[in-house]
């Protein structure tokens, strides 16, 4: 069994959160979709206004089959739900394959759910993809509810050249 | 009919408040708001802000029927994309029944898209119920696409007692 430690991560973990994010995306088989750089990560968490938190896993004394200790991370940040309040999302969550099934993803579960009791959020969100049936059994053994399936949500997405259209877009009504 | 879209001040929560709890209704979902204007007020305007709010407010002589002049809002934060970066997620937008087909929607709509602009956000994402066609429609014509049905994405959540036994359980330091 490996041992493990979780720990925040820091700013010389940008080039290993980069790798797995590269990783899960590939996974999700849409790798082609990452454009960001190792640069803007340093810069969107580690500069004066985060954009985001992590955690990263780290097996100091073995190492994978192609030499990195960081093999897992989770990236998470606040949002709102007018509802209920503060709410902790989980943008992203990997663990390397060849250390699946050692508790790693379980732990960092459970470490970001007292995270979130603690700052006083309702609840912890994120997005699975439907054909991801290993994650969906992970979290519904855990008691998630998909919002999807129960009650309809879907999730939209503007990108930027239809924004651009709109902020070009000149209304009726003023705009301060 | 004119109109004015600004950003919202802590006294426009208990308007806002009164509108977020119109909309879970239209939503079908009235019975899951926990919150009041107090926690809007003190999540909306303290020193590291949970969301922004906008809000549409119509002149003196055009007030509702019940009498308010604030009669639409726009509820959002930022988000982060590991694969594109900044995001602005649009949590609320509702125009009051009576004010809709003026340009309101819109109006909240391309601001919340400048804002994101300027704080350099690639993309703006939101989450609409499967009935509601209208909404659907409204966005789609804007260009948005829809994830769950292009890509399979769903919304989860943990909550309540499930993510107590969770946060229980976590290892202590």
């Amino acid at each position: 069994m490996a041992s493990f430690i979780l720990r925040k991560a820091e700013a010389r973990d940008v080039s290993d959160i980069m790798r797995l994010i590269k990783e899960l995306a590939k996974f999700e088989e849409m790798e082609e979709k990452v454009v960001l750089t190792e640069k803007d990560l340093l810069e969107d968490g580690f500069g004066d206004h985060p954009f985001y938190h992590c955690l990263v896993a780290e097996v100091p004394k073995l190492q994978s089959s192609e030499g990195y200790t960081v093999i897992g991370f989770a990236m998470y940040y606040f949002t709102y739900d007018p509802w209920i309040g503060k709410l902790l999302y989980l943008e992203d969550f990997y663990v390397m394959q060849e250390f699946r099934g050692l508790g790693i993803g379980t732990k960092i579960l459970k470490v970001l759910s007292e995270k979130a009791v603690k700052t006083r959020c309702s609840g912890m969100h994120f997005l699975v993809a439907e054909n991801n049936t290993k994650s969906i059994e992970f979290y519904k053994r855990r008691g998630a509810a998909d919002l999807s399936s129960e009650e309809g949500w879907r999730l939209f997405e503007i990108e930027k050249d239809d924004l651009l259209k709109m902020t070009a877009n000149k209304s009726l009504c003023t705009v301060e | 009919m004119h109109f004015k879209v600004r950003a919202a001040t802590k006294e426009d929560c208990k308007e806002i408040s009164r509108m977020i709890k119109e909309l879970a209704v239209y939503e079908k979902m009235p019975d899951q708001v926990k919150i009041s204007h107090e926690e809007l007020e003190r999540d909306g305007f303290c020193q590291n802000p949970f969301f922004e709010c906008l809000v549409a407010e119509v002149p003196e002589e055009n007030t509702s029927k019940d009498g308010f002049t604030v009669v639409g809002f726009a509820l959002y934060f930022y988000t982060y994309s590991t694969w594109k970066g900044p995001t602005v997620f649009l949590e609320d937008l509702y125009v009051m029944p009576e004010f809709r087909g003026n340009g309101f929607g819109k109006g909240l709509l391309c601001k919340v898209a400048k804002v994101g602009k300027e704080k350099q956000c690639v993309r703006l994402q939101l989450s609409v119920l499967d009935w509601n066609t209208p909404s659907r429609d409204f966005y789609a014509a804007k260009g948005a696409q829809d994830l769950t049905d292009s890509e399979g994405w769903h919304f989860i959540r943990f909550d309540g007692q499930n993510l107590d036994n969770l946060a229980n359980e976590a290892p202590k330091d």
